[in-house]
C-alpha cells in the first residue's frame, strides 16, 4: 500500500488512439441516450406547473437537463480516452478528497428537507455522495487488486469493510439513507464478485440484524424512521399531506395509468400537483401515469439493456481492478435504479434518490456519465485487446 | 496495519488475474429486483388499474353545489317584503383541514378565540363529517358572522388550511314588523330537520323556512340546488369546471296583503291600546275570496332578528322573556269571542226554529235568577236593561238575556232554548259553530294556528277526566250552554275564525279558506300559478243571514247600537261588538275587547275583525275597525291584486 506519486507504467501504449474506437460500447450510449430522452419528455411533462417561459431557453429545465446530457457526454468520451489504472493508481486521492468533501459538506453544505447532502457552487449543486461512490467503487478494486483480486481472506474482507465504513458513516449522518444503500450495495457487489467468503458474509448478515433495532433507535435519522414506518402502512396517515402523502399519491398516479397510460401531459396526478417532486424523485410516477406499463416496461428494459452491457465490460475486463470497477459502477446504477422505482411503487421507504440518467439534475446525469465513461475506459481496456 | 498479522500482498502490478466471482449472481441479481419492480407494476397497472384510476379521479374531481336563489314575497301592490342578502359564516371544511390532530387542534382553539365556537363543537362536528364521507362539504361552524368578525377571520384565513369565511344566503325582511309572524323566517337545518331534508335533496348549508310563508310555502320558495363538478388541483384550487348543472331559483310568491293596510292597522291598533291593552290583533279579509288584506299581531317584533339570531341572542331572549309573549300570532290565538259569538247563536236559533226575526223578550232587569237542575240558582246578567228586544235590537245592544232565551232558554219564557234540553242545546250550538269554521283552523296558509274550543257535554266530560278535578265538575250544566250561547264559558276563537264567520254571514253563506298568497311568480316574473278561493257552505240560509246582516247593520246605526263607534262617514259598516269577561293571569277579573264587521253592507266586500286582550269591545275596537275600513276604503283607488277570481 505504498503511496506512489509517479506516473502509472501505462498497461500497453496503444497502437493509435483512433482504433480504441472500434472498442467503444456504442449500444450502452444508445441505452442511456434512450433513457435520457426518457427523462426529458417526462421533465418536460413534469414541470409544466412550474416552468411557464419559452420553449428555448436556459431557464427550461428540459433545455437544462440537455445541455446536461450533452456535457456529460463529452465527459464520458474524454474519460474513455484515459486508462482507468490513472483512477486506481491515484485512489488515495480521491477517498482522501471524497473524506474531506464529506466532511466538509457535513460541516458547510446546504441543509434541505432536513438532510445536508450538497454545496452550492456558482448555480451548481455538488454532492460529494456522487463524487465518493466511484471513489470508493475504484479504492475497492485497487485494494482487491492489491490483495491478489481476492476476498476471501478474511483480512480482505474486513479492511474492505474499513474502506467503506467512513464514508458510510458521513453519508448516514448527512442523513442519506438511500446513498448509504447504495455504497452498502457497492461494497456488496464488489466482494461478492471479488470472491467473498460465504460464512463471512453470513455473520456480517447476521452482526447486521442483530444491530439493527438499535441504529433504528440512535442512528437513523427521525425523518427517516418516519420514511420507513409511513411505508409499513402508508394508508395511517391518509389525512392529508402527511408524510405518507408522496408514496401515495405516487401510487396512485402509476396504478391509474394502467396499460397505456393517460399520454404525455395528460396525467391529472401529476399535472394537477398531487405528485411532489415530479421530475426528480418522483418521475418514474409521471412515467407510470402519462405512458402506462408499456411505456415503464420500456423503461425497465432499456436499465437492462445498459446494466447487461456494463456486466459484459465486467466479464472482458482485461484485469481486477477493471472487472470490479465495472460490477461497481452496474451495481450502483442498478441499485439506484431499483430504490428509485420501488418507491414510485410504495415498496421502499422515500429516501431521496433520483432515477439514473432520467430524473432532472445536472450533478447526478454528469456524474452518470463519468461512471459510463470509465466503464468505457475499462470497456476499450479489455481483455482481448490486451492480448496483443 | 498491525492488527493483522503479515502485510498485505505486494502489488501484484498488471495482471490477468481476475476475481473468483461468477458474474452470473451479478446478471441473476438485476434481473431479480427488475422481476419484482415488474410484478409489481403489473400488479399496479394492470390488475388494480382501475381502482387506482378511480382513486385519482376521486383525487381531483370535486363536485360543489351552487345554492340557488331563494324566491321573493312581494304584498299585493308587488313591492317586496324580503330581499335576499348574503351573512357571513366560517366555514370548516375537514378535507381541507391539516392532517396531524395536534395541529387541527390548534385551529379548533384559535376558532374558540375568535369567535367562541367551542373547541368540541368543532372537533365533533368534523368528526361526523369523517365518519359521514361528507368531508368535502364546509360545515357553517358558525353563521351569522357580524361584520368584524368576519373581516378577523378573513385575515387569518389563508394561515387556516380548511377554514374559510363564506357567504351564506340570508333574508332581509323589508316589509316592516308586521309581517314578521307571516313570513316566518329562515335557518340552517337543525339537527332534528337535517335526516329528512338530506333526503329531499337539501344541502348542509341550504337555508331552510322555519316558520309562517318561508316555512309553508318552503317547496315553491327554494329552488333547485345546482351543482358543478370541478376538476381541482393538491392546494384545492379549481382549474377547469367540467360539468355544471344551474341552480333553479325559488318561485316567488304574491300576497293580498298589502303593506300601507298592514302599517296602517298596526298603528290604529297600537293607539288604540291606550296603555290598558297589552296585546291586540286585526284581520281584514275580502269576503268572497279569503282573500287576507291584512292580519296583524301587537306586539310586534322583527324576523331579521332570527335570520341571524347569534348576533341578536339578547334581543330574542328578552323577546322570549316578554310577559306578552309577542311571538304568539294573537290573530290565530284564541281567546274567548264574547258577544261576537251571538251571531252563531242567533243563526242557530232562526235555523232551529228557536226563534224567528219577530221573537220579543223583555229585559226589564240586569239579572235573571233561575234554578238549574240541581235546584242552585243561577244568576243571568244582562249588561244593561233593554227593554223590549228583538233579534235585530239583541244583536244591536247585544242583549245576553235574548241569546240565552235563544240557547239554553229562559225558564220564564216557557219552551224557550234552542232544543228541547240544554244538553241537546249545547250539541245543536256546536254543530252549527263548527259548521262556520269555530273549534277547527281555518287552514290560513301561513300556519301556527290554534284551532280554539267550542265545547259540548262530551268535550267537557273527557276534558275534566282527570283525578284532580272533582266529578261534579266533568257535568254539564244548564248554565253551560247559556255561557256558551254568549261566546262566554269555555268557548275560545281566534281572531281569524270571527272573521271568517264574519265574512260567511256577509256572502251569503260560504266559509271561505282565508288564503294571504295568491300567485305563484317564475323568476322572470310572469305567473306561474293563482290560487283558486276555496269555500265550505254554512248550512244556514240566506233569509236567515240576512236577519243577521240586518241586525249587525243595526249594532252601527242605531244610536244605542253597541257597536255605533264604528260608524264612518259614507260607509255602509255592519258589525258586532264583543266584550269578553276573562280572568287575567294575574287573578284580575278582565274583559277582553272585540268587534267583527264588514263593509259594504249592501254589497259587502272586505270583513274585519278587532280584538284587543283588554277592553270593551264597542269602545276600544269599535273605533278601531271603522278607522281600518275607512283606511280600506281610501285605499281602492289604488291598484291591487284581488282575490283570485279576479
Amino acid at each position: 500500500m505504498s503511496i506512489a506519486l509517479e506516473r502509472p507504467e501505462p498497461l500497453r501504449r496503444s497502437r493509435g488512439s483512433l482504433l480504441a474506437w472500434n472498442r467503444f460500447d456504442y449500444v450502452m450510449v444508445l441505452g442511456t441516450l434512450g433513457l435520457v430522452a426518457f427523462g426529458l419528455l417526462l421533465i418536460y411533462s413534469g414541470s409544466r406547473n412550474v416552468y411557464d417561459g419559452p420553449q428555448f431557453s436556459l431557464g427550461n429545465p428540459v433545455v437544462q437537463q440537455g445541455m446536461f446530457a450533452v456535457i456529460g457526454l463529452v465527459m464520458m468520451v474524454i474519460i474513455s480516452r484515459f486508462d482507468y489504472h490513472y483512477l486506481t493508481h491515484y485512489w488515495w486521492v480521491l477517498y482522501g478528497a471524497s473524506i474531506v468533501s464529506l466532511v466538509g459538506v457535513y460541516l458547510f453544505g446546504q441543509t434541505e428537507f432536513g438532510a445536508t447532502r450538497w454545496f452550492n457552487v456558482g448555480p451548481l449543486q455538488l454532492q460529494p455522495s456522487e463524487f465518493a461512490k466511484v471513489a470508493v467503487i475504484v479504492t475497492l478494486a485497487h485494494f482487491f487488486h492489491r490483495w491478489g483480486g481476492d476476498a476471501r481472506d478474511i483480512r480482505a474482507f474486513l479492511m474492505s469493510l474499513l474502506i467503506v465504513a467512513p464514508i458510510l458513516g458521513l453519508v448516514l449522518i448527512q442523513p442519506d439513507l438511500g446513498t448509504a444503500l447504495i455504497f452498502a450495495a457497492i461494497w456488496l457487489g464488489v466482494v461478492v464478485i471479488a470472491g467473498v467468503n460465504q460464512g463471512h458474509l453470513m455473520v456480517l448478515g447476521a452482526l447486521f440484524i442483530a444491530i439493527l433495532p438499535f441504529a433504528w433507535t440512535f442512528v437513523v435519522a427521525d425523518y427517516q424512521v418516519e420514511r420507513v414506518s409511513i411505508l409499513i402502512n402508508p394508508y395511517a396517515d391518509q389525512e392529508g399531506l402527511g408524510a405518507g402523502y408522496n408514496p401515495i399519491q405516487a401510487e396512485i398516479a402509476v396504478g391509474s395509468g394502467q396499460l397505456l397510460g393517460k399520454g404525455p401531459g395528460q396525467g391529472e396526478q401529476t399535472q394537477l400537483d398531487y405528485l411532489k417532486v415530479p421530475t426528480r424523485d418522483f418521475i418514474f410516477s409521471v412515467l407510470g401515469e402519462e405512458l402506462g406499463f408499456v411505456g415503464a416496461v420500456t423503461l425497465l428494459g432499456l436499465y437492462l439493456l445498459v446494466l447487461m452491457r456494463g456486466i459484459r465490460v465486467a466479464e472482458v475486463a482485461g484485469d481486477a481492478p477493471g472487472q470490479l470497477i465495472a460490477v461497481g459502477i452496474v451495481v450502483m446504477i442498478a441499485m439506484q435504479a431499483f430504490i428509485n422505482i420501488a418507491v414510485n411503487l410504495g415498496i421502499f421507504p422515500v429516501t431521496g434518490l433520483p432515477l439514473p440518467f432520467v430524473s432532472q439534475g445536472g450533478s447526478s446525469l454528469v456524474s452518470l456519465f463519468v461512471s459510463l465513461g470509465i466503464l468505457q475506459s475499462v470497456r476499450m481496456r479489455n481483455r482481448a485487446y490486451r492480448q496483443y | 496495519m498491525t492488527f493483522f498479522e503479515g502485510k498485505p500482498p505486494p502489488d501484484p502490478g498488471p495482471t490477468r488475474v481476475r476475481p473468483h466471482g461468477n458474474l452470473a449472481v451479478l446478471r441473476i441479481a438485476i434481473v431479480v429486483l427488475f422481476a419484482i419492480v415488474v410484478v409489481r407494476l403489473a400488479d399496479m397497472q394492470l390488475v388494480r388499474g382501475e381502482d387506482y384510476a378511480e382513486r385519482a379521479r376521486h383525487n381531483h374531481i370535486q363536485s360543489e353545489q351552487i345554492l340557488p336563489a331563494r324566491g321573493l314575497i312581494y304584498d299585493a301592490q308587488g313591492r317586496p317584503l324580503v330581499e335576499n342578502v348574503g351573512f357571513y359564516q366560517a366555514t370548516i371544511v375537514p378535507e381541507l383541514l391539516p392532517e396531524s390532530e395536534e395541529d387541527r387542534r390548534v385551529l379548533y382553539q384559535y376558532l374558540e378565540e375568535l369567535l367562541d365556537v367551542p373547541y368540541l363543537e368543532s372537533y365533533s362536528a368534523v368528526v361526523q363529517a369523517e365518519t359521514e364521507g361528507t368531508e368535502n362539504q364546509g360545515i357553517a361552524i358558525k353563521a351569522n358572522l357580524s361584520r368584524d368578525e368576519a373581516l378577523l377571520l378573513r385575515e387569518v384565513e389563508s394561515d387556516m388550511p380548511g377554514i374559510s369565511v363564506t357567504i351564506q344566503p340570508g333574508r332581509n325582511y323589508v316589509g316592516g314588523e308586521t309581517f314578521s309572524p307571516l313570513l316566518g323566517y329562515i335557518g340552517l337545518p337543525s339537527a332534528e330537520e337535517w335526516p329528512e331534508l338530506r333526503d329531499e335533496g337539501y344541502q348542509f348549508n341550504q337555508p331552510v323556512g322555519k316558520m309562517g310563508i318561508e316555512l309553508e310555502y318552503e317547496r315553491l320558495l327554494r329552488g333547485e340546488v345546482g351543482w358543478s363538478s370541478n376538476e381541482v388541483n393538491a392546494f384545492g384550487d379549481v382549474v377547469n369546471v367540467l360539468q355544471t348543472e344551474e341552480p333553479e331559483p325559488g318561485r316567488s310568491l304574491r300576497m293580498s296583503i298589502d303593506m300601507d293596510l298592514q302599517e296602517y292597522i298596526a298603528e290604529a291598533l297600537e293607539e288604540g291600546m291606550d296603555d290598558e291593552a297589552t296585546t291586540a290583533a286585526a284581520v281584514v279579509m275580502d269576503v268572497e275570496t279569503g282573500a287576507v288584506r291584512g292580519i296583524v299581531s301587537i306586539p310586534t317584533w322583527d324576523n331579521n332578528m332570527f335570520s341571524q339570531a347569534d348576533l341578536y341572542e339578547e334581543e330574542i331572549e328578552a323577546l322570549l322573556d316578554d310577559p306578552r309573549r309577542p311571538l304568539i300570532n294573537r290573530a290565530l290565538n284564541p281567546a274567548a269571542p264574547g258577544s261576537t259569538f251571538k251571531l252563531v247563536t242567533a243563526l242557530a236559533a232562526l235555523e232551529e226554529g228557536a226563534i224567528t226575526p219577530n221573537t220579543t223578550i223583555e229585559v226589564d232587569s240586569m239579572v235573571r235568577h233561575f234554578e238549574g237542575d240541581d235546584g242552585v240558582l243561577w244568576p243571568l246578567w244582562d249588561w244593561a236593561v233593554h227593554g223590549t228586544v228583538d233579534l235585530h235590537r239583541a244583536i244591536s245592544v247585544s242583549s245576553n238575556h235574548y241569546f240565552y232565551m235563544a240557547s239554553c232558554g229562559l225558564q220564564d219564557i216557557p219552551g224557550s232554548g234552542l232544543a228541547s234540553n240544554v244538553h241537546e242545546s249545547a250539541y245543536r250550538l256546536r254543530y252549527y259553530a263548527t259548521r262556520m269554521g269555530y273549534g277547527d283552523q281555518t287552514g290560513i296558509d301561513t300556519g301556527a294556528e290554534a284551532a280554539g274550543i267550542i265545547p259540548d257535554p262530551e268535550w267537557k266530560r273527557e276534558t275534566f277526566d282527570d283525578p284532580m278535578f272533582n266529578p261534579e265538575d266533568r257535568e254539564w250544566y244548564y248554565g253551560d250552554t247559556c255561557w256558551m250561547g254568549i261566546g262566554q264559558g269555555d268557548v275560545t276563537a281566534t281572531p281569524m275564525q270571527v272573521t271568517q264567520m264574519t265574512a260567511a254571514i256577509a256572502n251569503n253563506g260560504r266559509l271561505v279558506r282565508p288564503r294571504t298568497v295568491w300567485e305563484v311568480l317564475r323568476p322572470d316574473g310572469s305567473v306561474e300559478h293563482t290560487y283558486e278561493p276555496e269555500w265550505e257552505d254554512v248550512p244556514v240560509s240566506e233569509e236567515n243571514l240576512h236577519e243577521v246582516r240586518q241586525g249587525m247593520r243595526r249594532t252601527i246605526t242605531d244610536e244605542d247600537g253597541a257597536g255605533r263607534r264604528a260608524r264612518v262617514e259614507g260607509l255602509e259598516v255592519a258589525g258586532k261588538t264583543g266584550t269578553a269577561e276573562f280572568t287575567h293571569a294575574d287573578g284580575r277579573e278582565l274583559e277582553h275587547a272585540w268587534f267583527t264587521g264588514y263593509y259594504p253592507y249592501s254589497d259587502p266586500e272586505v270583513a274585519v275583525t278587532v280584538f284587543f286582550d283588554i277592553g270593551v269591545g264597542g269602545e276600544r275596537a269599535a273605533p278601531v275597525a271603522g278607522q281600518i275600513l275607512e283606511y280600506y276604503d281610501e285605499l281602492q283607488g289604488e291598484p291591487a291584486v284581488r282575490g283570485g277570481d279576479e
